[in-house]
């Protein structure tokens, strides 16, 4: 219904389709034989850019052949290429007598980086060049050479700033892809770790890598993930969430359908399970798909510690996820229509409070709910410096006067309060965000129809999740539809030894997991025997 | 054959489904389905009748599997010719209708009365219906799973209204047993019948979506034994609770809520009893919506049903508010020489007609003969 509406508020005219695809400049263009005219060609396609690097050399002993070497400063590494690249083919040793032979010498033996590639047009050459490899033109040779030297600043593995644990790895992602490739090796070391790359973009030609166990992903999902990805067209991708929005399953949705992480284990850990994970270049935020609504209120941490912690944190915060949700709408039903559902102390001395209150409770749970997100807001946006400065006179500032001016009272400050701190507690900050609109709409049904209000929006929301999918599995999947061998990591998580088998509807096609009966059991009695003999033989 | 619903369901889902739309009407209209005359005997009469419709279950799944990949509609118009056919499938999405309209009703009155009493019935209609309509739109699946999902959180909370109120419960009240002998227990009883084969019913529009049709009748007994027990337990704590006066009041399972308080905290939960009702009367509505949606669209040879569900959730509002002049004109209804009578006409009446038919025609299909 909402997709129809949209089609027909924001139906544009279609141009022909493929007007942008045509790329012009010297994309199709071969690698000419005259090294002068590829000099002025790469040349111009980089718009005489000062960090385009463009070599003549000399090469062989005689001097008669003559290459070029092209690269960008700043993407590679210089010393890589003066002492592999440069070195080799200036070195007066060799004795070339024909272009051919000076070309086919470099590529397969002289050129001592280990990532060499051949390439036939002058637009792929470019593209290697744009992407931090070193390039070689032949003079009289219409193939290229690209040398893989590619090498920049970025920032280190970090621990991650957005999903925190106090156990588990400090290792998070980065921007750079192939760090990030790494860091999932190292933890999976097995060649059935597969990862395939694709360029997205047509300006920016973003590397993206998907990313799957093979043999225990589905590949009926491997193959839907290809396919999204390939109909993407579009200029360029910035981030993760640049791309996420191109590939989900419900983009009217409040509820995000795809998992982002920035911890390597949490996407290990979904890889194992047999999810898809999808890593994009610049951004340390990787992507799982297909994502359920139960792996957004879970975080690392509840498997690492122990199973009763791990599932009383885990429903603790199933709790404050609902908290976050209704907490505001509640307080407003209830002071609003249904008085008599709270003891009569406690609702006389809220009374009391909203004694001097202009407003009606709505109103002032809106008001609130806006000062507060407006804070949120502003500590994120200011710098560091600044950010304390903010929390004093938002927290405690403005809410003792708001309280003094009579314009909230301090039963709703609290409410808005403990409101936003269980909204912490979401450990995913985009389901965090989708609940922080959704509060609003339910307040608003609060305030007009009271508690009945509240339950037909829950009922709504609830009918909205059942319908979603995330790359082909239910939404709420252990919950609805029920699957029983899948609830043993939903609300609650099982110890590991229990933990026998993959989800059902992502890990079928390796369901189990681990060896059965691993449960530990203190050692019999005939075995304790057996050690004291042998400490009482030792000890001799 | 075109499908004009797509999906297919696991049995465990029509449990869940049908136990859950019996759950909200039981629950609001206890006194006047089975207590009105002999408040002790109303869990006798309950229990009756839900052993009574156990077999009725059996027979409309015995039905149904002559015909494993039709709805009840369609095979009627199989068995009895194109004009007679239409006609009882006409009289069945009639009857789902207004079984959906009278819990709609209900469901509102409770909300005017107990909680609400100055917003319109209308709000609370309209906007349950709605909700409905939109789940019954997504399919057969999303209303199974949606059952599925609910019916979890209903029990819960209802078998915690039921026994939370422990310390109020004087099980004497129950005695004497049987006081004024069986003849005051035979109407209630079979109102109890016809409020279980009312849902009943509406099997025959399931059962072709199930994944394995041969499950139907055992599990749709598995969802009377569920409702018909809690309803038993529900008529024996009231009387427990609140004595022979029970009859005399309004909604006294949503009374015996307010009465619950554990240690001066957690009392007045009467907020998620509503709730409770709210979610198995949603459920309840988006099935009997999807039902006669799909009758409708099958009796007409339409290839979607989903057209038919707004407007049908229109006339379900509307029947709502027509069908009944208050509260005490629903009460009359559900007298046994009303509803009772209606109900078994329908529901027994077509299905044993359809039976006599599909006798007459001949040997079932040899697929399903084993």
């Amino acid at each position: 219904m909402l997709e129809g509406l949209w089609q027909l508020l924001f139906r544009r005219r279609r141009h022909g389709q493929d007007s942008g695809k045509t790329q012009t400049g010297p994309a199709k263009e071969q690698i000419s034989s005259k090294l002068q005219v590829n000099y002025e060609r790469i040349k111009a396609a980089f718009g005489n850019s000062p960090d385009l690097v463009l070599r003549y050399l000399e090469a062989g002993d005689q001097g008669k052949i003559s290459a070029l070497v092209v690269h960008i400063d700043g993407l590679c590494d210089k010393r890589l290429v003066s002492e592999t690249v440069v070195e080799h083919i200036t070195d007066i040793n060799h004795k070339w007598d024909s272009p051919e032979q000076a070309y086919v010498d470099l590529r397969d033996r002289l050129l001592s980086v280990s990532g060499v590639s051949e390439v036939n047009s002058l637009g792929e050459f470019i593209t290697h060049v744009a992407s931090g490899d070193c390039g070689v033109l032949v003079d009289g040779i219409t193939r290229g050479l690209a040398c893989d030297t590619r090498a920049w600043e970025h920032r280190g593995v970090e621990e991650p700033t957005t999903e925190s644990t106090i156990r588990g790895t400090k290792e998070g992602f980065v921007e750079s892809l192939r760090t990030n490739t790494s860091l999932l090796r190292r933890r999976i070391r097995d060649p059935r770790l597969w990862i395939e790359e694709l360029k997205i973009g047509r300006i920016s030609k973003t590397s993206v890598a998907i990313v799957y166990i093979s043999g225990v992903a589905e590949d009926k999902i491997v193959q839907e993930v290809r396919n999204r990805l390939r109909k993407i067209d579009v200029d360029s991708i910035q981030e993760s969430g640049h791309l996420e929005e191109f590939i989900e399953d419900a983009p009217f949705s409040p509820f995000p359908t795809i998992l982002r992480t920035e911890r390597p284990d949490k996407v290990t850990g979904a890889l194992l399970e047999g999810r898809v994970a999808l890593l994009t270049d610049g951004t340390p935020f990787a992507l799982i798909v297909p994502a359920t609504f139960t792996m957004f209120i879970t975080t690392p941490e509840d498997y690492y510690e122990r199973y009763f912690i791990g599932s009383a944190i885990r429903l603790l915060r199933i709790a404050s996820f609902f908290i976050s949700l209704t907490l505001p709408s509640l307080y407003v039903a209830i002071t609003t229509f249904h008085q008599e559902m709270l003891p009569t102390p406690l609702i006389l001395s809220i009374a009391a409070q909203r004694e001097g209150i202009p407003f009606p409770a709505v109103v002032e749970a809106v008001i609130m709910e806006l000062i507060f997100e407006v804070l949120r807001e502003a500590g994120v946006r200011l710098p560091r410096l600044v950010g304390p400065a903010v929390s004093i006179i938002g927290g405690l500032v403005l809410g003792e006067a708001a309280m003094r001016a009579g314009l909230a009272s301090p039963a709703m400050v609290m409410v808005v309060a403990f409101t936003g701190i269980a909204s912490f507690a979401t450990p995913v900050f985009s389901l965090a965000i989708g609940v922080r609109l959704l509060r609003f709409l339910l307040i608003a049904l609060a305030g007009s129809l009271g508690l009945f209000g509240v339950v037909a929006g829950m009922f709504a929301l609830l009918i909205h999740q059942i319908t979603l999918r995330s790359f082909g599995v239910p939404y709420l999947e252990p919950l609805a539809p029920v699957v029983f061998s899948d609830l043993k990591d939903a609300l609650l998580r099982a110890p590991w030894w229990a933990l026998n088998t993959r989800p059902k509807f992502v890990g079928e096609k390796e369901p189990t997991r681990q060896a059965p009966g691993l449960r530990p059991k203190p050692p019999s009695r005939e075995e304790k025997e057996v050690h004291h003999l042998e400490g009482k033989e030792g000890g001799k | 054959m075109n499908k004009i619903e797509g999906g297919k369901i696991p049995a465990r889902q029509l449990t869940a489904m049908l136990a859950l739309s019996r759950i909200a009407p039981f629950t609001i209209l206890f006194p006047m389905i089975t207590g009105m005359e002999v408040p002790q005997d109303a869990w006798i009469a309950s229990l009756l009748g839900m052993l009574l419709s156990i077999p009725f279950a059996l027979f409309v799944a015995r039905l149904g599997l002559r015909f494993p990949d039709k709805t009840i509609i369609e095979y009627s118009e199989r068995l009895l010719g194109r004009y007679l056919g239409k006609l009882v499938g006409l009289v069945l999405i009639w009857y789902l209708i207004s079984v959906a309209a009278t819990t709609t009703r209900a469901v509102g009155d409770a909300y005017t009365i107990a909680i609400m009493p100055e917003t319109p019935i209308l709000v609370f209609m309209v906007v349950m219906v709605f909700l409905a309509a939109n789940a019954a739109r997504c399919g057969l699946e999303v209303v199974g799973r949606l059952g599925e999902h609910s019916i979890w959180i209903v029990l819960f909370f209802l078998i915690l209204m039921f026994i939370l109120p422990f310390d109020e419960m004087r099980f004497k009240n129950l005695a004497p047993v049987l006081a004024r002998g069986f003849r005051p227990v035979v109407e209630p009883m079979g109102t109890a019948f016809s409020f279980f084969s009312m849902h009943i019913i509406v099997l025959g529009m399931i059962l072709p979506y199930l994944n394995k049709p041969k499950d139907a009748a055992r599990y749709s007994v598995y969802a009377i034994l569920i409702s018909g027990l809690l309803m038993t337990w529900l008529a024996a704590v009231l009387v427990a609770v609140f004595g022979p006066t029970v009859s005399g009041l309004v909604m006294p399972a949503f009374s015996l809520s307010r009465l619950i308080s554990i240690a001066n905290f957690l009392e007045r939960i009467e907020a998620i009893t509503m709730g409770a009702w709210t979610l198995s009367a949603g459920i309840n509505l988006a099935l009997f919506l999807w039902a006669s949606a799909v009758g409708l669209a099958q009796l007409f040879g339409v290839s979607r049903y989903q057209p038919f569900v707004y407007p049908l959730g229109a006339l379900v509002v509307a029947f709502g508010i027509l069908f009944y002049e208050s509260n005490v004109d629903m009460q009359i209804f559900f007298e046994f020489r009303n509803i009772g009578v209606f109900s078994m006409a329908v529901t027994l009446g077509t299905t044993a007609v359809l039976y006599l038919a599909a006798l007459m025609r001949g040997k079932p299909s040899p697929r399903m003969r084993r």
